[in-house]
C-alpha cells in the first residue's frame, strides 16, 4: 500500500539547507499498524507530512496504492486526502466554535458526498467515538480527551483507507490517551491502516511494528508479533 | 466543494464574528447609502426643474431678440442686457396668422417700485397681452385675469403676485379692486396669481405685477418693441416644424435672406428642458463620482480585514486543506465573505439611502412646503448592487487567493 524508496527531504531557508530525511526505505502494507518512533528533530513528523500528502519529498520515491506521488497534481493529492486518508493531530485541529457535527462533516464537504447521505455518516461516525449525546455540542466546550474523538471521528467519517495520527495521545491525560488508543486499535481490527507517530514507547507499543527514526534515516524496524497475537486472542 | 456548502461556510464564519462583520461592513453601507442619496436627491432636482419647466405650458417656444450664440449653453445678446428692438408688434401678428401656431404672446419686462399707502416692494413687472394667461398656465386664485379689450384699451389694470399682495396689502385686505402705483401711474388690482414659486424664465412669480403690453410699452417704458414672444405651437404639429415656421416668418418680416444673419433666437420648451436635462444629469454623475470614493474607501477595508481573517484562520485554512479542500475550495469560500460582506452592506446602504430620501422627501415638502419630487432611481439600487457585488469580488480576490494559495503543512503548524 504504502512504498518508500530513498525518500529525501531537505529544506531550504535562505542560504542554509537541512536535511530532514536522508533516504528512508520501508513499506507498509494494507492493514497495518505501524508506529514512528524517534526523538524530537529525527524526521519523523515530516515522514509523516510526505506520508500523508501534506508534503512532497525532495528526493526518491514515494507510491501509495501503486502510484507514484510525483505524478500526482495537487488537486489529486487533495482528493486523494479526501477519501483514503484520515488524520489526527495532536492539537486536535477542531474549529471550535463548530458544533461536533459540523466539525466531523468537514471532509464530507470536499468529497461527492450527497448532502442526505452525509447526516447518515457522520451519526455514525459520532456514535462510534461514543459522543452522540456531544453531536450538537461547540466543539470548543468539549474535554481534550473528547476532542481528540471528534477528531477521530472526522478522520473515519470518509471511510479512509488509512489513518495518519501525529502524536494523538500527545495533549491527553493517560486515560484519555488510553481510550484513544484502543479507538485506533479497534479501527486497525476493522481492517484499516493506521500509521502514527509519538515518542512515547507505550504508546508506540499499541502498533504491530514500530520504525524508528533518528537523523533522517530508519534505525530499526521490529514487528511485535506478541502485540498482534494479545490482540487476536482478545 | 457544493456552492451551497461554500455559502453556508461563508456565512457560517461571518455571523460568528457579528461585530466585526459590521463593522466591515460599513464602509460600504455608507458609500452606497450616499450614492442613493446623491443619485435620487440629484435625479428630483432634475425631476423638480424639469417639472416646473413644463408647468409653464406645454408646446412652448420662445423667440427673443437678438442672434442666436453658438454655444448650446449660451444666451442670446438680448438676455445678458443689451437692447435689441428687431422684434415688434407686427411680428406678433404675422406669427397669429400662422396655422401651426395656436397662440401667441407678448412680453416686455421692466422693474419698478410697487407702492400702496405706506407699503411698497421694488418689483418685476411684464407687460404681456392677454392670452399669456392660457399659454403659461399661469392662474388666479383671486380675481380675474385682464381680457384683451384691457390691453387694447390701455386699461391700467394688473395682476400681482401673492407675496407681493401680503407684502402691500396684508394677510387680511382683499387686494382686488384696490389701486397700486408703479413709476406714478395708477393701476386697479384684478387678480392674484396662484402661488407658484419661481418660474422657469428666472422670473419670481410671487412678486411679478403683470400688466398689459401696451402700457408698458408706452407709459413705463416708452419703447415700441417687445423683450418677447411666447408661441404655443398647435399640438397637431411636429414642435420642430412649427420653429421651422416660426424662423421663416420671421426672417420674411424682417427681410432676411442669410440664416447666418438672424436678429432672434427662437428656442423651444425642448431645447430648455434638454439644456437642463443635460446640466443635471452631469451634476447627478458628479456628486455619485464623489460619492464612490467612499466607495473605494470601504471596499479597501474589506479587504484589509479579509486579509486579517485569512491570516488569523490560517490554521483552519491547513485543516480544510489536509482533509481534501482544494485551492479553489479555499479560494471561493474567502471570496464568497467578502462578497456576501459588500452585498450586504450594500442591501443595508440601499435602505438607509432610501430611509434618508423618503426624510428629506418629508422634511421639504411637510416643513418647507417645497414642492420636492420623491425619485428613488431603480438604476441607482441596480448599479449600488452592482457595484457592491463587484468591489465584494475585487477586494476580496486578493485576500482569497492568498488563502488558497497556502501550504496545507505550513498553514497547520502556524502559530
Amino acid at each position: 500500500m504504502i512504498e518508500v524508496n530513498n525518500l529525501q527531504k531537505e529544506y531550504l531557508e535562505g542560504d542554509t539547507s537541512t536535511l530532514a530525511l536522508r533516504g528512508v526505505t520501508f513499506s507498509i502494507a494494507k492493514g497495518e499498524f505501524v508506529s514512528i518512533m524517534g526523538p524530537s528533530g529525527s524526521g519523523k513528523s515530516t515522514l509523516l507530512h510526505i506520508l500523508s500528502f501534506l508534503d512532497r519529498p525532495t528526493g526518491g520515491t514515494y507510491k501509495f496504492q501503486d502510484k507514484s506521488i510525483d505524478e500526482m497534481t495537487d488537486k489529486e493529492l487533495a482528493h486523494v486526502r479526501n477519501s483514503d486518508m484520515g488524520f489526527v493531530f495532536q492539537s486536535f485541529n477542531l474549529l471550535s466554535r463548530l458544533t461536533v457535527y459540523d466539525n466531523v462533516e468537514i471532509p464530507l464537504l470536499y468529497s461527492d458526498i450527497s448532502p442526505s447521505r452525509r447526516k447518515k455518516l457522520v451519526e455514525e461516525a459520532v456514535n462510534s467515538v461514543g459522543l452522540e449525546e456531544k453531536l450538537y455540542t461547540e466543539a470548543g466546550r468539549l474535554s481534550g480527551g473528547q476532542k481528540q474523538r471528534v477528531a477521530i471521528a472526522r478522520a473515519l467519517v470518509t471511510d479512509p483507507n488509512v489513518i495518519f495520527a501525529d502524536e494523538p495521545t500527545g495533549n491527553l491525560d493517560s486515560q484519555s490517551g488510553l481510550q484513544v488508543m484502543e479507538i485506533l486499535e479497534s479501527l486497525n481490527d476493522k481492517g484499516r491502516t493506521v500509521i502514527l507517530v509519538t515518542h512515547e514507547t507505550q504508546t508506540a507499543e499499541f502498533a504491530d511494528r514500530i520504525i524508528r527514526i533518528k537523523d533522517g534515516i530508519v534505525e530499526s524496524d521490529k514487528k511485535i508479533t506478541a502485540n498482534r497475537i494479545h490482540r487476536d486472542i482478545k | 466543494m457544493l456552492f451551497k456548502d461554500a455559502f453556508k461556510t461563508s456565512t457560517r464564519s461571518l455571523t460568528h464574528g457579528k461585530m466585526r462583520s459590521i463593522l466591515t461592513m460599513l464602509g460600504i453601507v455608507i458609500g452606497i447609502a450616499s450614492v442613493i442619496i446623491l443619485m435620487s436627491i440629484g435625479q428630483s432636482a432634475q425631476d423638480m426643474i424639469l417639472g416646473e419647466v413644463q408647468s409653464v405650458g406645454s408646446n412652448l417656444i420662445v423667440v427673443m431678440p437678438g442672434a442666436p450664440s453658438n454655444g448650446k449653453f449660451s444666451s442670446p445678446a438680448s438676455s445678458r442686457g443689451i437692447i435689441i428692438t428687431s422684434l415688434q408688434q407686427r411680428d406678433v401678428d404675422a406669427l397669429a396668422r400662422e396655422s401651426s401656431i395656436s397662440d401667441v404672446a407678448s412680453i416686455v419686462n421692466g422693474q419698478a417700485e410697487a407702492v400702496y399707502g405706506n407699503n411698497n416692494k421694488t418689483v418685476s413687472y411684464q407687460g404681456v397681452s392677454a392670452n399669456m394667461f392660457t399659454v403659461r398656465n399661469l392662474a388666479v386664485s383671486k380675481g380675474f385675469p385682464f381680457t384683451k379689450g384691457d390691453v387694447d384699451s390701455g386699461s391700467h389694470v394688473a395682476v400681482i403676485g401673492p407675496e407681493l399682495a401680503v407684502t402691500l396689502f396684508g394677510q387680511y385686505v382683499n387686494p382686488i379692486d384696490k389701486i397700486i402705483r408703479m413709476k406714478n401711474i395708477s393701476f386697479r388690482v384684478v387678480g392674484v396669481l396662484e402661488k407658484g414659486g419661481t418660474g422657469a424664465f428666472g422670473v419670481d412669480q410671487g412678486n411679478m405685477v403683470i400688466i398689459p403690453t401696451t402700457v408698458a410699452q408706452k407709459q413705463l417704458l416708452g419703447i415700441n418693441f417687445l423683450n418677447g414672444i411666447l408661441l404655443q405651437g398647435n399640438s397637431s404639429y411636429d414642435i420642430n416644424f412649427v420653429k421651422s415656421r416660426v424662423t421663416f416668418i420671421l426672417r420674411q418680416n424682417h427681410g432676411i435672406n442669410d440664416p447666418n444673419k438672424d436678429d432672434f433666437t427662437i428656442q423651444t420648451q425642448a431645447d430648455l428642458l434638454s439644456i437642463l436635462g443635460s446640466i443635471t444629469s452631469i451634476l447627478t454623475i458628479f456628486l455619485a463620482a464623489i460619492a464612490s470614493i467612499s466607495l473605494i474607501v470601504g471596499g479597501i477595508g474589506i479587504m484589509n480585514i479579509m486579509l486579517v481573517s485569512v491570516t488569523e484562520r490560517t490554521r483552519e485554512i491547513g485543516l480544510r486543506k489536509a482533509v481534501g479542500a482544494t485551492n479553489n475550495d479555499i479560494l471561493q469560500q474567502f471570496l464568497i465573505e467578502s462578497v456576501l460582506l459588500t452585498f450586504t452592506g450594500g442591501i443595508i446602504g440601499i435602505a438607509i439611502g432610501a430611509g434618508i430620501v423618503g426624510l428629506v422627501y418629508f422634511v421639504l415638502s411637510t416643513f418647507f412646503s417645497i414642492g420636492w419630487v420623491f425619485a428613488f432611481p431603480i438604476s441607482a439600487v441596480i448599479l449600488a448592487l452592482t457595484v457592491s457585488g463587484v468591489s465584494g469580488i475585487a477586494f476580496g480576490i486578493y485576500p482569497a487567493y492568498q488563502a488558497g494559495k497556502k501550504n496545507p503543512i505550513d498553514a497547520l503548524r502556524y502559530e
